[in-house]
């Protein structure tokens, strides 16, 4: 296996709504031209391209290949791939693959989403349809008249039930959620790459949302962005020639539990909150990457949080902190960018969600937070190890990267 | 370049997408079990867990699951939610007519949960720990709707 570093990193210049004057090939070569910009590197230099978005979300079945012109792939191998919320890591894993093993040197990753030009609530119907029994049982009418319960808001309905565990389990409050969402929203403020961004946040402010399934409210829920992402990735021997700065792959792990089940209670006896394949991917990676003690180790953590709880739950679910520990954490103020455990300085998924995006920008965080590079969001501690998580497939698929500011001692 | 005008394509395709899913032989036995008004679920050969409604396979051992087992009607509310909002054909979200309650219900200790309404219980008195009871049609047909609800035993 050889070291793999990320040697560039580039998004389209903001992440909104709707983005009215580019058409989706268009936004993405945007990423894809200041990947090379801030690089260096041309198209000539790549040798290989891993493409993500989520499955059907603008109707399109092979988005990359449509793109190809675009992202600087014609003559080259290029694959898509798809894995729900995960795809942007895993599209990142897979370029790793690439380099690793000795068969490239130099892969960039491309991820997009755009939103405003498709249909996310299909696309999530056609995750689960065929599991008629999942549709049945959160209450869908599938004779498609009315009333389709719970997760007919998408995951959010779904998701619930995930927040109520949490809660129950940890001891926290819906007054937490609401914490957590605040600083987020005012993280998100100093990211120029963020979609909802209010510096003014505050739990109260957010606690005045409206309820869509309790404990989950408007405020708790990821938007929907138009954006794209591009990083590129190179083995040690080439990153030495071409970049100044790089932050180095000491880790990457993924587990899935129970895949078809898993969508609403995740494996076939457990527990909506448990997310069992966030433990196992987390120690998994910590192994790979030769860490003891991640509370000690690692510095910066980008969680995967579509819903605001997902980023204290999953702080427990990986080990960062006890279970029930992460709402004190919070109170404490150790989660925000001046704290001893700073985590989505970016604003995380909750203020910006181009899918397909997602789960890389949680790595290009990481990233660039051990380059320091985050500019107004640097947090205030030094970042030597950090750690991103993605969270997707059915509700039970989770991906881990672990960087750091050096090449791995091989 | 700079675009004053928005265009927009919206293709029409003389296709109408159409999916048919056989629910499978697990789920037919299930639904076939309604028409005596019994839940049935799967137990494992390996960690006699039971998955309700059944399933081919327990995944954590690998094992076919083939021994069908009838479930009590009555059960503990596991962990719930209040739903405030339902879809409407074409994606609408809509205002809920009143909150309404999804529970996950533990019918047994080796069991998987059971996803279902809950009514008969004013939705700001929902606690997890209710023990809830299984209410069917009068008239059962052997399909998903015969299992109406459940509520407080």
């Amino acid at each position: 296996m050889r070291n793999v570093a990320i040697v560039g990193i580039g998004y389209t210049p903001v992440f909104v709504s709707k983005r009215r004057d580019v058409c989706i090939p268009e936004m993405i070569s945007e990423a894809v031209e200041n990947a090379f910009k801030n690089s260096g590197l041309t198209p000539a230099d790549i040798d290989a391209v891993v493409f993500g978005n989520m499955h059907t979300f603008e109707g399109l079945n092979l988005p990359h290949l449509w793109s190809a012109d675009f992202i600087a792939s014609l003559g080259k191998p290029v694959m898509r791939i798809a894995t729900g919320g995960t795809t942007g890591m895993s599209a990142f894993h897979a370029a790793y693959y690439h380099i690793a093993s000795g068969l490239h040197d130099v892969v960039m990753v491309v991820t997009y989403e755009k939103h405003s030009e498709g249909d996310a609530q299909v696309g999530l119907m056609g995750i689960i349809t065929p599991e008629i029994m999942a549709m049945l049982a959160a209450g869908i009418d599938v004779t498609g008249q009315k009333g389709m319960g719970a997760i007919g808001g998408g995951s959010a309905g779904g998701i619930s039930y995930q927040a109520t565990s949490y809660l129950h389990h940890s001891g926290a409050g819906i007054e937490h959620i609401d914490a957590i969402a605040a600083m987020e929203r005012r993280n998100a403020s100093k990211n120029p790459y963020a979609h909802l961004k209010d510096p003014e946040a505050t739990a109260e402010k957010i606690a005045q949302t409206p309820l869509i399934s309790w404990p989950i409210r408007f405020g708790h829920v990821c938007p929907t962005t138009d954006g794209a992402t591009v990083c590129i990735l190179a083995s040690e021997e080439k990153a030495a020639k071409i970049a100044d700065k790089a932050a180095w792959v000491w880790a990457v792990a993924n587990c899935a539990s129970d895949a078809t089940t898993g969508n609403l209670i995740e494996g076939i006896i457990t527990d909506p909150g448990e997310q069992m394949p966030a433990t196992i991917a987390a120690k998994k990676a910590y192994e790979r990457a030769g860490i003891q003690d991640p509370r000690k180790e690692i510095d910066y953590v980008e969680i995967y949080n579509g819903f605001a709880h997902q980023t204290l739950m999953f702080l427990e679910r990986i080990g960062m902190c006890e279970v029930g520990e992460a709402h004190k954490l919070l109170e404490k103020g150790e989660l925000e960018m001046s704290g001893s455990l700073p985590v989505n300085a970016s604003g995380g998924v909750v203020s910006t969600n181009a899918i397909g995006t997602s789960a890389l920008n949680r790595v290009t965080e990481c990233a660039l937070q051990l380059m320091g590079q985050a500019g107004e969001h640097q947090v205030e501690k030094e970042v030597h190890k950090a750690l991103a998580h993605g969270w997707g497939g059915l509700m039970q698929y989770v991906t881990i990267t672990i960087l750091a500011d050096k090449p791995k001692k091989l | 370049m700079s675009v004053q005008e928005e265009t927009f394509l919206t293709p029409v395709v003389p296709l109408d997408f159409t999916y048919n899913y056989y629910i499978g032989q697990y789920l037919t036995r299930y639904f076939k079990g309604f028409k005596e008004k019994k839940i049935l679920g799967s137990r494992c050969p390996g960690c006699s867990k039971v998955a309700v409604p059944p399933r081919k396979y327990c995944g954590v051992c690998n094992k076919v699951m083939e021994e069908m087992v009838e479930l009590p009607q009555e059960g503990t509310l596991e962990n719930f939610t209040v739903g405030h909002v339902t879809m409407e054909k074409g994606g609408r979200l809509s205002p809920a007519e009143k909150p309404y309650v999804l529970g996950l219900i533990k019918l047994d200790d080796k069991a998987s949960l059971l996803l279902h309404k809950v009514e008969g219980v004013d939705p700001s008195q929902v606690k997890a720990g209710m023990k809830v009871k299984a209410v069917w049609k009068d008239q059962v047909e052997g399909d998903y709707w015969d299992l109406d609800h459940f509520e407080p035993a």
